[in-house]
């Protein structure tokens, strides 16, 4: 029963993957490849916060500022040391990876409000930097013209085509990189088991520190190769890639997917990134006023996300899943009340 | 040296003060309804908006512009609780919140920051010093535009202290910050406390945005550096803590203006993360907290 279900989870995964591959061959052009593209990044930068802060419970503000690092670190090999740009996506991730376990280490005093608060401070410092360290960022306009992946052909479909099929490739491997390790290793369930209840996790043994800084170091490496695509896909990397912004974007997108899921945000931020490209038609402001009701609405009202809309069969282990929450939850109740007493 | 030294301290102390009506509503709310509200920048804005359509446009007074900008925002504020924070918390029960909170004001700051966009265009708005003239110190001028803002941010931080301490309602806020069951065994209407607190908050930061508009313009995302900033000062002076967050603007706005004597001034803003990460790691109950609060 249960090689199965883990059985049809990833005949669903490849699945979508493939059709999203295949879909765009049935009307062709370089737009939709451009959008498509940067759908995959986004996607697997949401999976990539879902890792951290739907796993675990370590709530990042900051990932605005790893997903600059990663498209930051991947240009600027390339336009100033000219390496292979695919030598910069392997830096830009394991140079994040460094990132993240420097900003994990000090965050592991930290919680909720906290942890939130200075990554959000992590973020900003990152946006700084790249505005005002100019011989090397290029300053507030950012840096262009570091070439793209090798090796692609010159014509503009062909082009977008190849490029789209290499970027969701990666990007796919990394989600379900993330997706087997939350789901199939000791590690993914530490990570539950930390976000539930950190003192009880602790008290049966998980050592929090480690798996918190796994989470860390693993989520900030993602973060960073989607940084390093977007770069090699989109071409222009400027400060703006580590506002605050890309963090709430990023959040609006993994709530909206539901969180603690992996594929939930990943499809999430595949859904609203389109949504709200397709609003663009009818005005750019009227797609930001949209993603931030769509935002509040689902945080109040849909808190599981669309992976928790599921029906038929899945829908008794999410309830199954609901009572063992309920359960922990009321362990730590009656832990507190003799706390308390 | 030692005459700019005083000038920049003066600049500091007139930011310190638009630092503090801010970060003092911020605290409040945190304080109150444990929710940090990442919005609150954008009622900064919106005090900005309203005292540009009323000096600028209406030619009203800048006193009225002034009162529009605080009683517009602080009704704006009341809607919060009932719309927004009521319905998740009842749907939340007496389950860890998370990062709920913060993803849902965080949904309510683009929605009404794209608002303002989209009515107000993404413009810089420039509103006119409400007085005009200096003040000569012999070693500098002090603009009375500044000194208005001050003295405005000292008057209103004295109400709301005495509010809170003298008055029924005052007294039932701060009861409710201290222990919310404990308040609502003896009587006290949470909901209405919890409106109420928001809307002061958002209130001080929609004055904080009218005073400070003619310095600054008036744009969309203005008050969002401020909440950031706000956050570090809120971490400086414990998260909650109402006197600490008042000190902690202060250090933060004078530090920074004192800053450009030494550092490049590109980096100015750089400095209020920096101490509220060395904070953290050093002093996570802030400047007046103790180790024992949350």
């Amino acid at each position: 029963m249960i090689v199965s279900r883990v059985m049809r989870r990833w005949l669903w995964f490849s699945g979508a993957v493939a059709t999203a591959a295949a879909a765009p061959f049935v009307a062709p052009h370089p737009f939709l490849f451009n959008l498509l593209i940067q759908a995959a990044v986004w996607a697997l930068l949401t999976a990539s916060w879902d890792l951290l802060s739907g796993y675990t419970g370590q709530i990042s503000f900051g990932h605005s500022g790893f997903f600059a690092i990663g498209a930051y670190t991947a240009a600027g090999l390339a336009f100033h040391l000219h390496v292979s740009p695919w030598f910069g996506l392997v830096a830009g991730a394991a140079l994040c990876s460094l990132v993240g376990l420097c900003v994990g280490f000090p965050a592991l005093r930290l919680r909720g409000h906290y942890l939130a608060l200075v990554t959000l401070g992590f973020a900003e410092i990152i946006r700084l930097v790249a505005q005002n360290w100019i011989s090397v960022t290029g300053g507030p306009f950012g840096m262009h013209d570091f070439g793209t992946l090798p090796g692609l052909p010159a014509a503009p479909l062909a082009h977008s085509e190849v490029l789209y099929l290499v970027v969701l490739a990666i990007a796919a491997a990394a989600i379900a990189l993330a997706l087997f390790v939350c789901e199939h290793t000791n590690a993914g369930k530490a990570f539950r088991a930390i976000r539930e209840d950190q003192v009880l996790a602790e008290s049966h043994g998980i050592n929090i520190k480690i798996y918190k800084l796994y989470a860390f170091s693993l989520s900030a490496a993602l973060a960073g190769l989607a940084g390093g695509l977007y770069a090699f896909s989109i071409g222009l990397v400027d400060p703006n890639l580590a506002s605050p912004l890309t963090s709430a974007m990023i959040l609006g997108m993994a709530v909206f997917g539901g969180l603690g899921t992996i594929w939930g945000p990943a499809l999430g931020a595949v859904l609203l990134f389109m949504m709200s490209e397709g609003l663009r038609f009818i005005g750019v402001v009227y797609n930001l006023i949209a993603f931030g009701a769509v935002i509040m609405v689902f945080v109040i009202f849909v808190p599981r996300g669309i992976a928790g809309l599921k029906l038929g069969r899945r829908t008794r282990i999410s309830r199954r899943d609901a009572t063992q929450s309920k359960q922990v939850g009321a362990a730590s109740d009656s832990v507190q009340q003799r706390e308390v007493t | 040296m030692l005459e700019s030294i005083l000038e920049f301290l003066i600049l500091g102390i007139v930011l310190g003060g638009i630092y503090a009506m801010f970060s003092t509503g911020l605290t409040l709310i945190f304080g109150v309804l444990d929710v940090i509200n990442v919005a609150h920048g954008e009622f900064f804005a919106i005090g900005g908006y309203i005292v540009f359509v009323a000096v600028v446009l209406l030619h009203l007074s800048p006193v009225l512009g002034i009162l529009a900008a605080t009683s517009g925002s602080f009704l704006l504020g009341l809607a919060i609780y009932p719309l927004l924070i009521k319905p998740m918390k009842r749907r939340l029960g007496r389950r860890p919140q998370g990062p709920l909170f913060l993803v849902l004001t965080l949904g309510l700051s683009t929605f009404l920051q794209s608002s303002m966009l989209a009515i107000g265009g993404g413009d810089y708005l420039r509103v006119p010093p409400f007085v005009r003239g200096m003040l000569d110190l012999t070693f500098t001028a002090v603009s009375y535009q500044r000194l208005l803002i001050l003295s405005v941010a000292a008057v209103s931080l004295a109400a709301l202290f005495l509010f809170l301490h003298f008055h029924r309602q005052g007294m039932a806020i701060r009861a409710v910050a201290l222990n919310p069951d404990a308040a609502q065994a003896v009587g006290i209407n949470l909901g209405m406390i919890f409106t109420l607190a928001l809307a002061l908050g958002v209130g001080l930061a929609g004055m904080a945005g009218a005073l400070i508009a003619p310095l600054f313009n008036v744009y969309p995302a203005v008050g969002f550096a401020f909440t950031i900033k706000a956050f570090a000062i809120t971490i400086l002076g414990g998260l909650g803590n109402l006197a600490g967050a008042l000190l902690a603007s202060f250090v933060i706005a004078i530090v920074e203006t004192l800053s450009v004597l030494v550092i490049p001034s590109q980096w100015q803003n750089v400095i209020a993360f920096a101490i509220m990460i060395l904070v953290l790691l050093i002093r996570p109950q802030g400047l007046l907290g103790r180790a024992d609060q949350k």
